[in-house]
């Protein structure tokens, strides 16, 4: 009788079909062929924040191209822009200031490629939301993860993202649109620009995702940003050619300065203070925006 | 300064967690040592969540202090993180990716290189019962399959105290079963469990000790033999051949205890207390001359506690 005594063989419980686990749960794995693991191994405790970025961004990357409809349709769309853009104002060609740029196309272009960069740091915005709902974040908060590496690798992801949408486009207008800039170095150039100003724009959308939880005031309040910001900046006409009061916001308004500092770039032109002053403000808004961030984002409630 | 011993891995003091105007935590005491089970129970909305999100420093709390292996969850949670598992009760993963790469995402995170990473990941995945499955997206898992990868990503770096958020709700019988051999061998090895569960039999399988919750308060702790010897009694269940002797037994039982019958099955069930419970119990039935078919005892069990604790109205609010 003692060998019966184990604490399982005792009649504990009322129900005479409950189970001893250790058996059921042996047999269970036995039928499945496999073998225990072994009881010890190594206690993992952390990692620096730039393996954490590099695990991460790399995961949202291979989201991001794993589905090729995703793919597809999200390198159409500037296509389709210029395309729109460049048959509809195509008559402005012949504009001051439009004029020595040989086409209107070849003054759309870089701020197409602006655009791309602004849409997609939007993106970021929107698509950080969705991730903070899905729970996986939860699970990083009780975990040696730091939060900004979340951040920082959404911003990073993105930022590649937007690097092959910007060359395909760029490509899609030289083969179909006859886009002609003067040489390979400036394009490539105002594409670095480009990326860097996504990046750091990304920042701006990035606190605000982490300031404003609901999926729809986001596209809605990134909406508003985007718009005004486009269309009062050296986009789409020469700055010289708009009424006053709208050179005055287009003088003080960022895009401005990265659209000419990549069309200058890009073309061939002189490139003058626009450049430094796009950098400057790349890098106050990814400061700006990542100061804000890190502070909304980790804080517990 | 309190002190806590050095094998206390969890050690909470007067904690309290307000939200607004709820008081989701009150005053919660309690510890845990190094390869125990701590069993939280509780009906829903009694603060089980809020005390785990609160000690995995997922949340900060508004009074009191805690402590998670000598680190205060407060200024401390960063050193924490490094040493705890958790598997909160809505399950963290990320559904674009297969549940291999799940694994391995986050095994990489927590510092395992890339082959060490996959071989944990094989390994936890053999062992939740999830290979044929392995490679395909979550989002494509059931919701049982979810919480079993969920479990498996708590454990992925071996962590010293764990904290799993109702585990078991959602897993078939053999899920459960594996899942409590799982957590007794992590507890035999040295792991700190603290686990919530609304099946009490579980916790009476696993735990060392039982805290109930109340409406955010301690309503009652102890091991769970404590708990049931307490709170609950033993029972002997009597069958009679006939209407008339059960009713005559529930007529003479009636003058001592407070019987239970069942009419269908001809049964009357009793408490019997002390060592000569049953042998008083006969005896009263044998004076009486009424004859019984069958007698069983039955011993208490957490669910009769639980029970007894909402009949009574929680003792401590
Ligand atoms: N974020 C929150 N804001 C406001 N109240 C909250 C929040 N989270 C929890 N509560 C409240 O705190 C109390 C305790 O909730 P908690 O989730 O800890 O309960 P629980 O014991 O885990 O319940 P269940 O068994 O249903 O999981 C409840 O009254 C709940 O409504
Ligand atoms: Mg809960």
């Amino acid at each position: 009788m003692a060998g019966l005594m184990s604490r399982h063989a005792l009649p504990a419980r009322h129900d005479p079909r409950s189970y001893d686990p250790e058996a059921t749960v042996t047999l269970y794995l036995r039928h499945n062929g496999y073998q225990p693991p072994q009881r010890q191994g190594p206690q993992w405790t952390g990692t620096r924040l730039s393996t954490q970025v590099a695990v991460l961004a790399g995961r949202s990357l291979r989201a991001a191209f794993s589905d090729y409809r995703l793919v597809f349709f999200g390198l159409l769309q500037p296509i389709v822009l210029l395309l729109l853009f460049s048959q509809v104002f195509s008559a402005l060609g012949t504009l001051p200031g439009v004029a020595e740029y040989q086409s209107y196309l070849n003054f759309l272009m870089p701020a197409t490629m602006v655009n791309i960069a602004l849409a997609t740091a939007m993106s970021s915005g929107v698509g950080l939301l969705a991730e903070v709902y899905t729970g996986f974040v939860g699970r990083l908060r009780a975990m040696p993860v730091n939060l900004l590496a979340v951040l920082m690798a959404r911003t990073v992801s993105d930022a590649v993202r937007l690097a092959v949408q910007l060359a395909v486009a760029v490509l899609a207008a030289v083969y179909l649109l006859d886009f002609q800039p003067p040489n390979a170095m400036g394009t490539i150039a105002a594409m670095l620009l480009c990326v860097v100003f996504g990046w750091g724009l990304s920042w701006i959308f990035v606190a605000l995702a982490t300031w404003q939880h609901k999926p729809e005031i986001m596209h809605a309040a990134s909406f508003v940003v985007m718009f005004p910001l486009m269309f009062s900046s050296s986009a789409y006409m020469p700055v010289n050619s708009m009424p006053g009061w709208l050179q005055a916001v287009s003088k003080a308004n960022p895009v401005t300065y990265a659209i000419d500092a990549t069309r200058a770039l890009a073309l061939g032109k002189p490139v003058g203070s626009a450049l430094a002053m796009a950098v400057l403000l790349i890098a106050g808004a990814a400061l700006l925006g990542g100061a804000i961030s890190a502070r909304n984002f980790r804080r517990t409630r | 300064m309190h002190q806590p011993g050095r094998d206390v891995r969890i050690d909470v003091r007067s904690l309290g967690k307000s939200y607004g105007s709820v008081e989701a935590l009150i005053d919660v005491t309690l510890n845990a040592k190094a390869g125990s089970v701590l069993a939280v129970l509780g009906h829903n909305g009694a603060g089980k969540s809020t005390l785990v999100d609160i000690l995995a420093t997922r949340s900060a709390p508004t009074s009191g202090e805690a402590t998670v292996c000598g680190w205060d969850v407060t200024r401390f949670g960063r050193h924490i993180r490094r040493h705890i598992g958790m598997a909160g009760q809505f399950v963290g993963l990320d559904d674009s990716l297969s549940g291999r790469g799940n694994l391995i995402l986050l095994a990489r995170l927590l510092g395992a290189s890339r082959k060490q990473a996959k071989e944990r990941a094989d390994e936890l995945i053999a062992l939740f019962d999830l290979t044929d499955a392995a490679t395909r997206k979550v989002a494509t898992y059931s919701g049982g399959m979810r919480r079993r990868l969920d479990l498996a990503a708590s454990v992925l770096g071996r962590p010293d105290v764990l904290f799993l958020d109702e585990p078991s709700t959602g897993l078939d019988p053999m899920s459960r079963a594996a899942l409590w051999w799982f957590i007794e061998r992590l507890a035999a090895d040295g792991t700190t469990v603290l686990l919530t569960t609304q099946y009490l039999e579980e916790a009476d399988h696993l735990a060392s000790d039982v805290v109930v919750l109340g409406a955010g308060r301690v309503v009652a702790r102890g091991t769970p033999t404590q708990l049931k010897s307490s709170f609950g009694s033993r029972t002997a269940t009597v069958t009679f051949a006939d209407d008339t002797s059960m009713r005559r037994a529930i007529a003479v039982l009636g003058l001592a205890a407070n019987p239970t019958a069942d009419e269908a099955r001809r049964t009357v069930t009793v408490p019997v207390t002390g060592a000569a419970g049953v042998t008083t119990l006969v005896r009263m039935l044998d004076a009486a001359g009424v004859f019984a078919t069958d007698l069983t005892t039955a011993e208490p069990t957490l669910n009769d506690v639980y029970m007894t604790l909402h009949e009574h109205g929680w003792p401590a609010s």
